[in-house]
């Protein structure tokens, strides 16, 4: 029972703060949010901020030829509230993302669901919706 | 009891009227925070509205060709990326919302309400001193410029003077004429914003909006705004390209009429699309979809509360 109840507290906090971070654009209107996909690469930047987080990750496409992907997360205070900081990512760590499509291929963008870096096992797989 | 009724002495008159005065004021204390209450609109307001859906918006031909030109990769744009939007987004948006008033220091009289940013909208300052709006050259600020009245209850308020921005964050346009008249009532601890905006530019017919928020004294609601800093958002955009789709050329004109079945007309909104009456019109060329396939459950977050909208059985 205190388990569920957790679980219910942690959900409806992430969504509580998510929804101070997806007002710039709809998330709806910018990724296939019924559609995942997964790279695996080097990660070029990090930047913590807002009013949206991005990664930038050097991997391969579905093609195999290398891309820089965008990758979008949450607000930089969202994500501190989650545990990540502007030091949990560096430039030259190797992460497997699993995220929504971006609507145009070119741009070769993602929206965050999840992040492993296998090195050490850090994974983040909350939610800024 | 005959001597209770004697008149009053003129001194004694100023004070009962000084009293009444005080006692009879419409004015209302909307100071606060206040957390919003998503419950009407809520896919607009959350994870936002589908890419091309324009449904009971009375948008002009004007403006449904600037909103089918649109690509949300346009907001990556270095120059984009920290735009505010215009104050007709107070109804339109997700957010808590923090209330506090500027007095006058030797009156003690409310000379404005400030109305707190979000992390995309400047404070929205409503003036209540009597002050006349600026010329229609003037500047126009993220904040637009505002003034208010009360009318019993009811703080009314008219903006001018705004920035072109959106009436839906799926490109729908309002254009930098566009006028806001607001409704701001008090219930207890519920606050309802209806706001009315109308564009000469991109809307043949007002279009009426409304936001609910409760008082939540731990919302934890900023006055200002997050810092926002441009950065290379999308590495496509950074030989200066323009992001855009060609008149005829957007690719999603058809995936709310694929996904819902709502007919093509229907989504391509206009003033028709906002009445009862459309529904007849268009009742024939709808076949309900056999089962709901996204955003099926509303804004619910409670992992608990089984959803189950069709005869799967499947929760969703």
């Amino acid at each position: 029972m205190k388990q569920k109840l957790m679980i219910l507290l942690v959900v409806a906090g992430g969504f509580l703060a998510g929804t101070r971070a997806l007002a710039h654009h709809s998330f709806a209107a910018t990724y296939f949010e019924d559609k995942t996909e997964k790279i695996e690469g080097n990660l070029v930047q990090f930047l913590f901020r807002n009013p949206h987080s991005f990664v930038q990750v050097e991997a391969e496409d579905e093609h195999g030829v290398m891309q820089r992907w965008a990758v979008e997360w949450g607000a930089g205070g969202q994500l501190g509230r989650q545990g990540v900081t502007r030091d949990t990512l560096k430039p030259g760590d190797h992460v497997i993302i699993v995220g929504n499509p971006g609507r145009n291929p070119e741009d070769h963008r993602m929206r965050m669901v999840n992040i492993t870096r296998p090195s050490d096992g850090w994974k983040w797989g909350g939610s800024f919706e | 009891m005959i001597k209770f009724l004697k008149p009053v002495p003129r001194w004694g008159l100023v004070i009962v009227i000084a009293f009444i005065g005080v006692s009879l004021s419409a004015e209302v204390d909307l100071s606060g925070t206040w957390a919003n209450r998503g419950h009407q609109d809520w896919l607009d307001r959350g994870r936002g509205p589908d890419v091309v859906d324009y449904l009971g918006l009375p948008i002009s031909e004007a403006g449904r060709e600037k909103a089918l030109a649109y690509t949300s990769a346009l907001q990556s744009e270095p120059e984009r990326q920290c735009e505010y939007y215009a104050p007709t987004y107070m109804v339109l948006g997700p957010f808590g919302l923090n209330i506090w008033n500027e007095t006058d220091p030797v009156t003690s009289k409310i000379i404005a309400w400030r109305m707190g940013a979000w992390i995309d909208k400047d404070i929205d300052t409503v003036w209540m001193d009597g002050r006349a709006h600026p010329s229609k050259n003037a500047f126009h600020p993220y904040s637009g410029f505002t003034t208010g009245v009360w009318e019993g209850d009811t703080l009314t308020t008219r903006s001018t003077h705004m920035k072109v921005a959106y009436i839906r964050r799926n490109g729908t346009p309002t254009s930098d004429q566009t006028t806001l008249t607001e409704h701001i009532v008090r219930h207890g601890d519920i606050l309802a914003i209806m706001g009315i905006i109308e564009d000469p530019v991109y809307l043949t017919e007002p279009a009426v909006m409304a936001s609910i928020w409760e008082q939540d004294p731990h919302a934890n609601v900023p006055r200002m705004s997050q810092a926002c800093e441009p950065i290379a958002e999308d590495p496509r955009l950074e030989d200066g390209t323009v992001p855009h789709y060609l008149p005829g050329k957007n690719p999603f004109v058809n995936e709310v009429t694929q996904i819902y079945h709502i007919p093509q007309e229907a989504v391509m909104g206009g003033a028709e699309t906002m009445y009862p009456e459309f529904r007849k019109k268009i009742k024939d060329k709808y076949i309900r979809p056999e089962k709901c396939d996204r955003y099926c459950c509303g804004p619910v977050t409670d992992p608990a509360l089984k959803c189950i909208r069709d005869g799967s059985g499947k929760e969703r």
